[in-house]
């Protein structure tokens, strides 16, 4: 199959020219598809995002999710990854804190599931909300619903953490992946955050992203 | 070639650069207006402290009996300090809670949590709410401390809690009553010694209302902290 594409910069679209394989089949029928396809940006026609069906919709959001968080998760900080993390999403944060607050609150360890499935949710958002506020307060030139963003994508490795804490009985292994998991976390949202606060003021805005995630793990570990 | 994603982030960009400068300017010159108190930039200049500035703070509540820390604050009353020495101290009462509580005997042991919502009422009350009442009171009374430098003397006076936070994890009663008698003791003197210097210039009556009312809600957090948090002794 050949595959050849051109921009159009005139009408901001893509023209191109799919070759399909001539089909064979037994009867001897050789069909030669040729198929000249006009591909415009899905964000500029809106009509065309909405007569697609939901899967292909929701696969999109998915695709999206997974690649920021193969961005936020994998801390190089390149600049790929940085304008990725510019479309900053709240879909991502949200999965993720649905899957915490789930696993922690199914898990056979309390007696207070609703309780806890409230405490994680509350924690994670408003905790998100704090820590950004605090870094803009410092003086720090960061978008808030793109640090939400960041700090709600590194909040994977821990629900990592916690989906194995729920297999492991051994206390000292269950420790010692969950702080495995905090520190992978940390690093990540450091290592963006970091990038946008003056230097003297460096630890004052580090230290609750730090504190945030502590409290998550200990979460993970204790239920 | 892209796919549109580069021209949305450059547009993204530009509005980024566009708000982020609006924000310098306007933190310049100072918010006035009804509700100027809702907007960030109301509050940037009381973040205006470095790493330094805030262990040299915290140093300053644990001898309170050289009234240096109302000199060091009074001219740049800092938020970031009560904020998070109380989320700390959230952090460290639920871990030392839990670790208490820790019992070596039984598979597949339940943990409390709801020390965390608990915890957090009780410290951004006591660490809010009364320098809110203190200021009204001393505002009426003629002293001349601001909202903001009172906020910022209580919340660090929170700080010794947190060695005494640590400490609780033994399990002895007597140990425990000790420290919490000691954490008393030198929250109240560092806030009375430091709000010393204002209150001579009043007269005896309202002087005694003033450290009345520090003592009193020192004594209630301390005793809330003993029975609440820690009275769970196992055998």
């Amino acid at each position: 199959m050949e595959f050849e594409v051109q921009e159009n910069q005139a009408n901001n679209s893509i023209q191109g020219i799919i070759n399909l394989q001539p089909q064979v089949n037994q009867v001897n029928q050789v069909q030669v598809q040729q198929q000249e396809i006009q591909i415009k940006q899905t964000d500029i026609q809106v009509s065309s995002t909405l007569e697609e069906s939901v899967a292909v919709t929701l696969l999109r959001d998915l695709r999206q999710i997974g690649i920021k968080l193969r961005c936020v998760l994998v801390p190089t900080m390149s600049t790929d990854n940085a304008r990725e993390l510019r479309n900053w999403d709240l879909w991502g944060p949200l999965v993720f804190c649905l899957m915490l607050a789930l696993t922690l609150s199914l898990s056979g360890n309390n007696d207070d599931g609703p309780g806890i499935f409230a405490t994680i949710f509350v924690l994670i958002w408003v905790g998100s909300f704090v820590v950004t506020l605090n870094a803009q307060l410092l003086g720090g030139k960061v978008s808030f619903f793109q640090s939400v963003c960041v700090l709600g994508y590194c909040v994977f490795p821990i629900n990592l953490g916690a989906l194995f804490t729920l297999f492991f009985q051994f206390f000292y292994l269950k420790m010692f992946l969950v702080i495995g998991c905090f520190l992978w976390s940390t690093y990540s949202a450091v290592g963006f955050m970091k990038l946008l606060i003056p230097e003297q003021k460096r630890i004052l805005a580090l230290y609750p992203v730090i504190l945030f995630y502590l409290f998550l793990s200990w979460f993970a570990l204790i239920v | 070639m892209d796919f549109g994603i580069q021209n949305q982030t450059d547009e993204q960009q530009q509005a980024n650069k566009e708000s982020s400068n609006q924000n310098v300017n306007e933190g310049n010159k100072k918010q006035t207006g009804f509700c100027a108190f809702l907007t960030v930039e109301f509050y940037t200049p009381y973040f205006n402290v470095t790493e330094t500035d805030v262990i040299q703070r915290i140093q300053g509540t644990f001898l309170p009996l050289k009234p240096d820390f109302l000199n060091l604050i009074r001219g740049n009353p800092d938020l970031w300090g009560p904020i998070w020495i109380n989320a700390t101290l959230i952090f460290m009462i639920t871990a030392i809670a839990n670790l208490r509580q820790i019992d070596e005997e039984k598979e597949n042991q339940s943990f409390v949590i709801s020390y965390v919502p608990q915890a957090t009422a009780l410290l951004y009350i006591i660490a809010f709410g009364t320098p809110l009442v203190l200021a009204a009171v001393m505002k009426f009374l003629g002293v001349d401390l601001s909202f903001f430098q009172t906020i910022c003397l209580y919340g660090y006076s929170m700080s010794t809690l947190l060695p005494i936070t640590i400490l609780c994890y033994f399990q002895n009663e007597l140990f425990l009553w000790l420290i919490i008698v000691y954490g008393f003791a030198n929250s109240s003197l560092f806030l009375i010694i430091n709000l010393k210097e204002e209150l001579d210039k009043l007269q005896i009556q309202k002087k005694y209302i003033i450290i009345g009312i520090v003592v009193t809600m020192q004594l209630s957090l301390y005793l809330f902290y003993k029975l609440v948090f820690f009275s769970y002794v196992t055998e």
